[in-house]
């Protein structure tokens, strides 16, 4: 980033920035990324001591950034020294072998390659994140996020209706799956003995999120029948009318606590358990949005009547988006409500919704990128402007105002993500040096 | 291009080096941590504790440090923004244990935040007070969070004990905001306690609303029309006013009791006269006050140009209690699990901790025992001491 910028505008140097990093395929990064985090796992220590640090910079040193302004030049040499030359020298060393490597992956079934690729990525992050629990806990949030974000640009980018009711999406998985896992394995003051062992629960914990997303969909069924007979604003304002129902419902319902919430949810919501949701959600609504359903989607939002006339099911093809995104919304609740372990009605209202909005319209609509893009780096920026206090509150508006006047589709909209073109090998640049 | 590239990087990685020298073992710093809401719902209650903390920091500086077994360490305070929200008031408090290796932490002041919080400070073994959080779930189990205030348990039969003590009155109505976790328990509290005292169907009217409602006129007429003798009131400072005006434009002659989210300054000043007379129950009198009470009143309105809080004062006794546990600890070891440890277990030991909000001794589950004081809101509109309830 700080080399792209202290040459804005000089377009040779900037691509042969690109050409230098051209010929590493994805393999080659990941491959680089363990190095980096196996470096810092043995050697990080040490190193923040020479430096001056008081600890290994969580987050790359964003955190501190506003904190302690001093330990700035050290966050940056750490980040330097752990991550940026590591990652460059082993990703441009090895990458006659990871090309060698991805060239074979590549003949083979695609599900065979993605899964290498994925296993070595949660191994990264299980390393990485064995650093500092704070690490982990962004991260499973982080990814929560991706879940979430991914889900309502199902509506609001791939449909292109303005829906407001994804809170009370989250809300409905994160208490079904809560009351499912409370109410069963653990001995709670509102809901009663456990029914069965706890040992049981791990296995079992991905039903209750199943079930959460289930409820969610069904959720999402009710407010479709009605609303999907409305268009733009209409919707809008029915969808969120339904979010504060769900949000009164559950005040209202005494069996789960009503505003005192529910806590006590046992802690599955392992790394593992929220990568692989993660994964499996990205994977399949990357598949639902390029099959013909997506693309029949996308005329909808374009012009629904001359989709009707080109056959499309317009009703079907909403309903069925709707209820998918919603689903999505529910587990990630679900996951949400285990990694916090206490879920209350007041966070499901208004701020949610605009936290949800803004990931998805910051990172860019009818986009897997964009959402992913989008998730982290709000996460991201949230967690470096706390010190901030009300002054995040205008730095986030602002940036998101702007994006909306340079980028007005967000950062990275419209864009396939393609598993096979991203894992790709990219022998090409070896020609070129 | 590719020697270029290298080339800033190696800059900037001496640049790095050269900038950060090597930190000297100076004297270690011990660091506590202060979870509030400077943004968000409430935060006029984040910034009250913020107040209430950097003045607590600077009678530590004037003293050059805190002495524990003859060694005298700096004390920094870690303020975290928590937007009065469930998962940031988690990550602020795994930041501020994982990360800057906070003692123990103060606050969050909500129990909707409270509760998760607890739980993670509960799991890492760091002591936690919050000085502000009414919710039994706060504490219950977790041998090392505490609370610095009473419980709605306590404070419901109090008031109603005092009402009936006072008044002499039979029939209570109570309105309440259903949507609001700590409105909701204190006003069942409530009217458990004054169905045990006059017998079953004494509350008349148990009417409710939700949070941001405005007009009460139905709930109100309803109460009015039950022959209630007098009204239970458990809202804040923000609803209180237009509860109190409109009933009295409706009608209302008999007396309105409040609890203790009436504390704030702002409920009179929004009020005015129609709630000239009204008896609430709080944690501490600013009028009135007496001894510590009165110093740290008085420093506060110079300082921050308002009277202080129930919120300011709680957060003012809870890094006391902090304070009180680090110097009751033989010695530090400088490894902060073990400190943490050996804190905790100086915090459950303190008996009759004299706060500026009354005396408190911590019972097995880390709530306090202490006394509650009602309070009148005289002519002038200041909140005057009237009477002292204990357990």
């Amino acid at each position: 980033m700080e080399v792209k910028k202290s040459n804005p505008g000089n377009t040779k140097r900037f691509s042969g920035l690109r050409h230098f990093f051209s010929g590493i395929p994805a393999s080659g990064w990941l491959l680089a990324a363990f190095a980096a985090v196996l470096l810092e796992f043995y050697v990080g220590d040490p190193l923040t001591e020479i430096l001056g640090l008081p600890k290994i910079p969580a987050l790359f040193g964003i955190v501190i950034i506003l904190k302690k302004p001093h330990l700035i030049p050290g966050a940056f040499a750490y980040v330097g020294l752990i991550y940026l030359l590591p990652i460059i020298i082993v990703a441009k060393i090895t990458a006659p072998a990871t090309n060698w490597v991805s060239e074979k992956l590549d003949r083979m079934p695609l599900w065979f390659s993605a899964i290498l690729h994925l296993v070595l990525l949660y191994f990264v992050l299980e390393i990485w994140t064995d650093i500092s629990d704070y690490r982990l806990l962004m991260l499973k949030l982080t990814l929560i996020a991706i879940m979430i974000t991914l889900s309502l640009n199902i509506i609001n980018g791939y449909m292109g209706e303005f829906s407001c009711s994804h809170p009370g999406f989250i809300a409905l998985g994160a208490y079904v799956a809560s009351v499912f896992t409370v109410g069963l394995f653990v001995n709670d003051r509102l809901l009663g003995h456990a029914l069965l062992p706890q040992a049981l629960g791990q296995f079992l914990f991905p039903i209750g999120l199943i079930l959460g997303g289930l409820v969610a969909a069904v959720g999402a069924l009710i407010v479709a029948i009605p609303s999907f007979r409305t268009r733009g604003d209409y919707l809008a304002i029915i969808s969120l009318a339904f979010m504060f129902i769900v949000k009164s419902l559950i005040e209202n319902l005494e069996v789960v606590g009503g505003p005192r919430g529910l806590g006590g949810q046992p802690d599955w919501a392992t790394l593992p358990t929220v990568f692989v949701w993660a994964v499996l959600c990205v994977w399949t609504i990357n598949n639902f949005v390029e099959s013909t359903m997506g693309k029949a989607l996308n005329a909808v939002r374009d012009e629904e009547s001359a989709a009707d006339a080109m056959t499309v099911n317009t009703r079907k093809t909403k309903m069925i988006a709707f209820m998918f995104g919603a689903f999505w919304a529910g587990v990630g609740g679900g996951l949400f409500a285990h990694v916090l372990r206490y879920v209350n009605p007041g966070t499901f209202g208004i701020k949610k919704l605009a936290e949800v909005l803004a990931m998805v319209y910051f990172g860019g609509l009818n986009s897997v990128f964009g959402s992913i893009v989008g998730a982290v780096s709000f996460n991201l920026l949230s967690e470096a402007l706390r010190p901030l206090e009300i002054f995040k509150w205008i730095i986030i508006p602002v940036l998101l105002i702007l994006v909306m006047i340079y980028r007005p589709t967000g950062l990275i909209a419209f864009k396939h993500f393609n598993v096979k073109k991203i894992l790709r090998p990219r022998p090409g640049s070896k020609e070129r040096v | 291009m590719k020697k270029g590239f290298i080339v800033v990087l190696a800059l900037l990685v001496m640049c790095g080096l050269s900038f950060s020298a090597p930190v000297t073992s100076e004297a270690k710093t011990l660091t506590i941590g202060l979870n509030v809401p400077m943004t968000g719902d409430i935060p006029k209650v984040g910034e009250s504790s913020k107040h209430a903390a950097q003045m607590w920091l600077e009678d530590i500086k004037a003293a050059g440090g805190l002495k524990v077994g003859g060694k005298t360490y700096k004390v920094a305070l870690d303020i975290e923004d928590n937007e009065s929200k469930a998962d940031s008031a988690v990550s602020v408090a795994t930041k501020m244990i994982t990360q800057d290796d906070v003692l123990a932490i103060v606050g969050p002041q909500s129990s909707k935040q409270a509760v998760p919080a607890g739980e993670v400070c509960n799991n890492y073994k760091t002591p936690m007070i919050s000085p502000w959080s009414t919710n039994p779930a706060t504490t219950d189990n977790r041998p090392y969070v505490f609370r610095g205030c009473f419980l709605d348990s306590f404070q419901g039969p109090v008031m109603a004990k005092f009402v009936t003590g006072e008044y002499g009155f039979k029939k209570a109505a109570v309105l309440y905001d259903v949507a609001s976790d700590y409105p909701k328990g204190l006003a069942e509290f409530f009217k458990k306690a004054w169905e045990k005292m006059h017998g079953a169907g004494s509350v008349v009217a148990f009417e409710s609303f939700t949070t941001k409602d405005t007009d009460f006129s139905s709930q109100l007429s309803k109460i009015i029309k039950s022959g209630a003798q007098f009204l239970f009131l458990p809202q804040y400072y923000n609803e209180v006013p237009l509860i109190v005006q409109q009933a009295h434009a409706l009608g209302w002659k008999n007396p309105i009791v409040g609890s203790d989210s009436w504390g704030s300054p702002e409920t009179v000043k929004l009020c005015g006269k129609d709630c000239y007379g009204s008896f609430f129950c709080t944690h501490y009198a600013a009028a009135g006050a007496k001894g510590a009470t009165k110093a740290f009143i008085d420093r506060y309105t110079k300082k921050y140009k308002e009277v202080p809080d129930d919120v300011a004062a709680l957060t003012w006794d809870s890094l006391h209690i902090i304070q009180k546990g680090i110097e009751s600890c033989a010695k530090l070891t400088g490894k902060v699990k073990k400190d943490r440890e050996a804190l905790r277990n100086a915090i459950a030991k303190i008996k009759d901790f004299k706060g500026i909000t009354g005396n408190m001794t911590f019972t097995e589950n880390g709530d306090p025992i202490k006394c509650a004081v009602i309070v009148k809101i005289s002519d002038k509109g200041e909140y005057k001491f009237y009477k002292s309830v204990c357990p």
